[in-house]
């Protein structure tokens, strides 16, 4: 019980929330209601699963909203120019990849602490974004091949849900059953153990941001072609939530370490609650309030259950070895 | 005995700081050679070269008459010689089985081009080589944390097994150690001699190196000052040799 307890507390905080807004939220537990918060959902999952990877080899990846508006901008302005969708869906998941290969060469070969590294990244990302549309807005009809990405239904079920799905999958196969996954894992795990044991961490790190980039391409164009619009600050409200998700996530199923499972119910939690505490009519500055206290919530959770430095270490501020 | 490996004239400075004048060591095969020495006196400067953490700045070092220079620990565990490090020898929180097989996952292949991790075959040969070196665990997916710091080592030496090591370098195993943990750490190192495995240990306890080592070799201050059988020898008289350097009269 009380193990059961430790890996599953959270997530059952999670359920009474739901349960809670479907008590006393008017709409919110309506079909129509929860399609929505699933939509929503998988753009901050995907996101999310980006920086849970990132941070299974212990690093962290704060370019993850910025390099996602980059991604969405290069991706609109394709389209908007008449490009063929597939070219404009390339060029946002390569415009991810190439920042996440970016942050991975200066996190190992310059040795620049992934936070700085990725904060720089940041910027230049956002400079880049509003360079590229001078601050404002690609908008229009664009081609339903495009928009079809993220709207309408396979098999009964949202294809952002689909891609999400997909996207859950590929990480946890990745992570749980092959050796790559493994090498990331024990890179995050004790660095210098796994190095001495012959795995090459350096370019475990490099895989890892480069997927966390990749993933972020992937939102990025999803969130293009859902709103049919582009714009340079479009994936900023996604940014707290997902490291949120991740480290919320971090409390259930494993807990400690970063893991898909948990970031997926963590980022379904979140979403609920926000969207419970909108219909609850509570004023919009209060989800950003509650995401603060969850995001130092979690860590103190998982700090504490845990009672080891690993996990600490794993966030706090230090140059790869 | 035949020789394993062979550092001739070996240099190997940090910055400023000479921490190998010129050594001259020879491992051969079944040896538990013990290098003593005081602190600073460059014996895990040494063992980082055997080890593939470091390279050496000068001299020549061969394996098996043929020269090598590691880039890597890869490189050196590849060629057979494993290194057992006290602080990192475990991830503590991954579990004995992943521990020992760290780095050499063994792998399934249920459809062409696809290949899993294959944990099953893994918990039970992790739990095979600890067996081996007279260690019962039980539970392979225990986290290596929660386990007393000889098993750990026992872990780390499992590893070595799993790569099949001809040379297993263990640097200060027992430093952290109580009386009965020690005990368990030397037994590992007497099976890994039985097994014909050739060890190198390096170790401030001179009760050790007279219960298990064969052969002794002293550095002071980045040279090699002693190479000899240890027997004959008592605790005393090694730690005499240590300071001064010399053999005893
Ligand atoms: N990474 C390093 N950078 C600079 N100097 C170093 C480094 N590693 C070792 N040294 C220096 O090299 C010399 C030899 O150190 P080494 O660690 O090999 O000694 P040791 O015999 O293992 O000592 P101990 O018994 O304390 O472990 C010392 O003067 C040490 O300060
Ligand atoms: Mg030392």
């Amino acid at each position: 019980m009380r193990s059961f307890l430790a890996k599953y507390a959270t997530a059952l905080a999670g359920l009474g929330v739901v349960i809670w807004f479907a008590a006393t939220a008017p709409a919110f537990a309506s079909a129509a209601n929860f399609t929505l918060i699933l939509k929503e959902t998988s753009f901050l999952a995907i996101l999310a699963l980006g920086f849970a990877l990132a941070l299974v080899t212990a690093e962290l990846d704060l370019s993850i909203a910025e390099v996602a508006s980059l991604a969405a901008v290069v991706c609109g302005f394709l389209v908007h120019s008449g490009y063929p969708p597939a070219l404009a869906i390339a060029a946002g998941l390569g415009v991810g990849a190439a920042c996440g290969l970016a942050n991975g060469f200066a996190v190992t070969v310059l040795n620049v602490p992934s936070l700085i590294a990725t904060l720089g990244m940041a910027a230049i990302a956002k400079g880049l974004g509003f360079m590229l549309t001078q601050g404002v807005a690609f908008v229009g009809r664009w081609p339903a091949d495009f928009t079809g990405l993220a709207r309408g239904n396979f098999l009964g079920v949202p294809n952002l849900l689909w891609w999400l799905i997909l996207a859950s999958i590929f990480a946890y196969a990745l992570v749980k059953w092959t050796r790559t996954g493994a090498h990331l894992v024990a890179t995050g795990e004790a660095e210098e153990a796994s190095r001495l044991a012959g795995i090459p961490t350096k370019r475990m790190k490099r895989l890892a941001l480069l997927l966390t980039g990749l993933f972020a391409g992937a939102t990025a164009v999803l969130l293009a072609a859902s709103l049919s619009s582009a714009a340079p600050n479009m994936a900023n409200d996604h940014f707290l939530y997902a490291i949120a998700a991740v480290l919320l996530g971090m409390t259930m199923f494993e807990p400690g370490r970063p893991n898909v499972p948990g970031t997926l119910v963590a980022a379904f939690t979140l979403k609920a609650l926000g969207n419970g505490l909108i219909l609850s009519g509570a004023p919009y500055y209060v989800q950003d309030i509650v995401l603060g206290a969850i995001i130092v919530g979690s860590v103190a959770l998982s700090a504490g259950a845990l009672g080891r430095a690993a996990f600490v270490k794993r966030l706090s501020f230090r140059t790869a070895q | 005995m035949s020789v394993l490996v062979r550092l001739g004239a070996v240099t190997k400075s940090y910055g400023a700081v000479e921490a190998l004048r010129g050594v001259d060591l020879e491992i051969r095969a079944g040896d538990v050679l013990a290098l003593c020495g005081d602190n600073g006196a460059g014996k895990s400067s040494l063992v980082k070269i055997l080890s593939g953490a470091h390279a050496h700045d000068g001299g020549v070092f061969e394996i098996e008459g043929k020269a090598v220079r590691f880039a890597s620990p890869q490189d050196a565990l590849t060629r057979g010689i494993a290194t057992i490090y006290q602080e990192l020898a475990v991830a503590p929180r991954l579990s004995v089985a992943e521990n020992v097989f760290l780095g050499s996952e063994l792998v399934r292949t249920p459809l062409p081009f696809v290949s899993l991790l294959d944990k099953k075959r893994m918990r039970d040969e992790a739990l095979g080589y600890l067996k081996r070196l007279g260690v019962d665990l039980g539970d392979a997916t225990r986290p290596v944390e929660r386990l007393s710091g000889g098993q750990r080592q026992a872990v780390a030496i499992a590893r070595a097994l799993r790569w099949d090591a001809r040379v297993v370098i263990m640097d200060e195993p027992t430093a952290a150690l109580g009386v009965a943990e020690t005990k368990l750490v030397l037994d590992l190192i007497r099976r890994l001699k039985d097994e014909g495995r050739t060890v190198v240990l390096v170790s401030h306890n001179m009760a050790d190196v007279v219960a298990v080592a064969t052969r002794v070799a002293i550095l002071k201050a980045g040279r090699k000052t002693v190479d000899r059988p240890v027997a004959g020898l008592d605790a005393a008289a090694l730690a005499q040799m240590i300071v001064t350097g010399r053999e005893a009269a």
